[in-house]
C-alpha cells in the first residue's frame, strides 16, 4: 500500500474523485465519472510524478444496477497497481469516452467490453463485436444473461448443495426476482 | 475478386440439380455480407487500385490455433489486415462467474494451453488477495520452480514453431524433445502433461516427489548445453537470420502505447517484467536479470533472441529454487467452501507471452461476481496489422510467430 500515492491522487484530482481513494494489498483504487476518463487518464499518463505508462487492463463490469469500466495502470513511481473505476453508467445506455487516443492498444479491449457488456466507447473507430458473430444481439457477460445449464438457477436447483441460489448482493430487483423465481 | 460482394446463390453450380448448395451454411467470403458498421471496417473493406482480399485461415495450420486473417494485398504486399477472432471463444469469464472458486482452476487452464500454470497463477493469486491468505513459502517456491519450467517449455516450443512457420522442420523436432522432458517432469507431480491444474488457492496440489526430482536433476545437468545446441540451429542459420532481421519493427513508444507486455515489449528495449516491476511470490529473493533487446529496432530477430536469453534466466531461477527450497507445508489451511468477503482484487504474473492478469470481484458468495482475465496474446495479436504494413504476404506468418500468440488465450 502506497500511502503517498493516495495523497498525491487526492491532491491532484480532488473533486473529480467520486468516492474515497481505497487501498488494499498492493492496489489503489479511485472512482471517477465516465466523462472524466480521458482527462484523468491523460494526466495520469503525462504527469512525470505519476507517470502511469502502461495500461495493464481494461474491463467492463456489470454490477447489476449499473455499468463500470475498470482500468488498471502501472507506473514505476509506485509499487501499487492503480485501479481507475469509471462508475455509474446506466445499464440501458452505458457510454464512456474511448481511450484509444492515449493508448491505441485499448482498442481491442474496448471492443471486447462492447461485445460482452454493450458499453459504447465513444471515439473508438472500430467498435464492432470481436468474439461473438456479427449478427449476435445479446451481451453475454451482463448479469441478466443466464447460462442455459446453470444449475444454481434452474428449477432443479438442489443439484448444487453449496448454495441454492446465487443472489448478487448488488443486483437489481429484476435480476433478484428472476433469480429467486427460478 | 471485386469490391461488391457476390450473393452465394449466384454460384455457377446453383442450377445443377446434382449439386446441393446449402445457402444457410454459406460460403467463406472475405468481404462481410453486410454494410460496414465502423469507420475502420469501411476503410478496410474498400478496395483501392490493384488491391484484393485474401483469406488466411481459419484453418491455417500455423496460426497457433484457429485464427482467420483477412489480408488486403497489392500484388505481393500486404496493405492492411483484419484479424477475425472468436473461433475458440468459449466464454471462460462467464463460466468462471458461474463456477465456485475451486472450479475456476480447471476452467482457466486451457486458455494458453502451452503455459497453463501461468493461467492458473494469476486467478489463484487474485483469490488469495480476496481471502487474505498467506501462501506457505515452500508452496511459493514450488510455484516459481514449476512456473519457470513451464516457461522453458513454452519458449522451447516457440522456437520450434517459429522455425516451422518459416518452413524449417528440424527445430520443432528438437524442441519437442525438450518440451517432452519437461512435460513428463511436470506430469509426475501434477498428473497432467498439458493442462496441469496444479495450483490451488493457498498453495499447490501436492509436494514435489522423488520422480520429479530425479527427472529434474537429470535434465538440469544438460539443460543449458541442450539449449545452446537447439538455439545454434537457428542463431547461426543465415537464411533464418536474414529473414527475421528488420522484419516487423516495433519501437519502444509504440509498444507501450499498444499496451504490449512481456518479451514483445522487452524486445523493444523496455525492461518491464512483472517479476521485477511489481514483484510477487518469492521473486524478490531470487537473482536473475531482465534481458532486453532492441539494438536492431525491435524486429522479429530481437523477439526471438530475447526468448533465447530468457530461457537462460529461467534456468538460473530453477537452480536457485532447488537450492533455497524451504521445508514446510504446501497448502495453507483453508475451508472447503470459500466465501471471500466482498471486495476487489487484481493480480498479475509474468508469463512466457507477457502479463497474465486477473481482476476478481467478490460479492461474499462462493462464486466470483466478476472475473476478468487479461491475456497477453490478445494484446500482441493487435500489433499484427501495425507490423505488417507494406511487408510481404509470406512474412505474415513470420511476424505472427515472432509475437507468439496462442489462440486459446486470445479467444478466451
Amino acid at each position: 500500500m502506497d500511502r503517498q500515492l493516495r495523497k498525491r491522487l487526492e491532491a491532484r484530482f480532488g473533486e473529480r474523485l467520486t468516492g474515497p481513494v481505497r487501498q488494499r494489498h498492493d492496489q489503489t483504487e479511485i472512482r471517477i465519472a465516465p466523462s472524466d476518463v480521458p482527462e484523468v487518464m491523460r494526466e495520469l499518463h503525462d504527469d512525470p510524478t505519476l507517470d502511469f505508462q502502461l495500461l495493464a487492463d481494461l474491463a467492463g463490469v456489470d454490477t447489476g444496477t449499473h455499468m463500470q469500466v475498470v482500468y488498471h495502470l502501472w507506473s514505476a513511481t509506485t509499487p501499487d497497481w492503480l485501479r481507475v473505476i469509471a462508475d455509474g453508467m446506466p445499464r440501458d445506455d452505458p457510454r464512456v469516452p474511448s481511450l484509444t487516443g492515449l493508448w491505441p492498444g485499448a482498442e481491442w479491449m474496448e471492443r471486447e467490453a462492447y461485445d460482452m457488456f454493450g458499453i459504447i466507447f465513444e471515439g473508438n473507430r472500430d467498435l464492432r463485436r470481436i468474439y461473438m458473430p456479427p449478427d449476435y444481439t445479446s451481451f453475454p457477460l451482463r448479469k441478466d444473461f443466464y447460462l442455459a445449464d446453470d444449475a444454481a438457477r434452474s428449477p432443479g436447483g438442489g443439484v448444487r448443495h453449496m448454495e441454492q441460489t446465487h443472489v448478487p448482493t448488488q443486483a437489481t430487483d429484476r435480476v433478484v426476482r428472476r433469480t429467486v423465481k427460478a | 475478386m471485386t469490391a461488391q460482394h457476390t450473393p452465394t446463390h449466384q454460384h455457377p453450380s446453383a442450377d445443377d440439380p446434382r449439386i446441393l448448395l446449402d445457402d444457410s451454411i454459406g460460403q467463406f467470403e472475405a468481404i462481410p455480407p453486410y454494410p460496414p458498421r465502423t469507420e475502420r471496417e469501411a476503410e478496410f473493406y474498400t478496395l483501392g487500385d490493384g488491391e484484393m482480399f485474401i483469406n488466411m485461415g481459419p484453418q491455417h495450420p500455423s496460426t497457433h490455433g484457429v485464427l482467420r486473417v483477412v489480408l488486403k494485398i497489392n500484388g505481393e504486399q500486404v496493405v492492411d489486415l483484419d484479424p477475425v477472432l472468436g473461433y475458440l471463444h468459449r466464454g471462460v469469464e462467464k463460466l468462471c462467474e458461474n463456477a465456485d472458486y475451486h472450479h475456476i482452476n480447471s476452467q482457466v487452464d486451457p486458455l494458453e494451453y502451452i503455459s497453463s500454470l501461468f493461467c492458473e497463477w494469476s486467478p489463484v493469486m487474485a483469490f488469495e488477495h480476496l481471502l487474505d491468505v498467506e501462501v506457505p513459502r515452500r508452496a511459493e517456491y514450488i510455484r516459481v520452480l514449476t512456473g519457470e519450467l513451464n516457461r522453458v517449455l513454452s519458449h522451447a516450443l516457440f522456437m520450434g514453431w517459429m522455425a516451422l512457420d518459416l518452413g524449417g522442420l528440424t527445430p520443432i523436432l528438437w524442441s519437442f524433445i525438450e518440451r517432452d522432458e519437461i512435460a513428463e517432469m511436470l506430469a509426475s507431480i501434477t498428473g497432467q502433461r498439458l493442462l496441469f491444474n496444479y495450483f490451488r488457492i493457498g498453495g499447490v496440489n501436492g509436494d514435489i516427489n522423488h520422480e520429479f526430482m530425479s527427472r529434474l536433476g537429470d535434465w538440469m545437468t544438460r539443460a543449458s548445453a541442450q539449449h545452446e545446441a537447439n538455439t545454434q540451429l537457428l542463431n547461426e542459420n543465415e537464411i533464418f537470420v536474414r529473414r527475421m532481421r528488420d522484419l516487423g519493427r516495433l519501437d519502444r513508444e509504440t509498444a507501450l502505447r499498444m499496451a504490449v507486455t512481456g518479451p514483445n515489449l522487452r524486445a523493444t528495449g523496455t525492461p518491464y517484467d512483472v517479476r521485477r516491476a511489481h514483484p510477487y511470490s518469492v521473486y524478490p529473493e531470487l537473482e536473475f536479470d531482465v534481458p532486453t533487446r532492441g539494438h536492431n529496432g525491435g524486429d522479429c530477430l530481437d523477439r526471438y533472441l530475447l526468448r533465447v536469453d530468457e530461457v537462460k534466466q529461467s534456468l538460473r531461477i530453477i537452480d536457485q529454487c532447488l537450492h533455497n527450497m524451504p521445508d514446510g507445508p504446501v497448502m495453507a489451511k483453508l475451508p472447503r467452501l470459500l466465501r471471500p468477503r466482498p471486495g476487489r482484487a487484481f493480480a498479475a504474473v509474468e508469463g512466457p507471452r507477457g502479463m497474465y492478469a486477473t481482476y476478481a470481484i467478490s460479492d461474499g458468495t462462493d462464486q466470483p461476481f466478476r472475473m476478468r482475465i487479461h491475456d497477453p496474446s490478445f494484446i500482441a495479436l493487435q500489433l499484427v496489422p501495425l507490423l505488417m504494413k507494406d511487408n510481404l504476404v509470406a512474412d505474415t506468418m513470420a511476424v505472427m510467430a515472432s509475437l507468439d500468440p496462442i489462440m486459446g488465450g486470445v479467444d478466451k
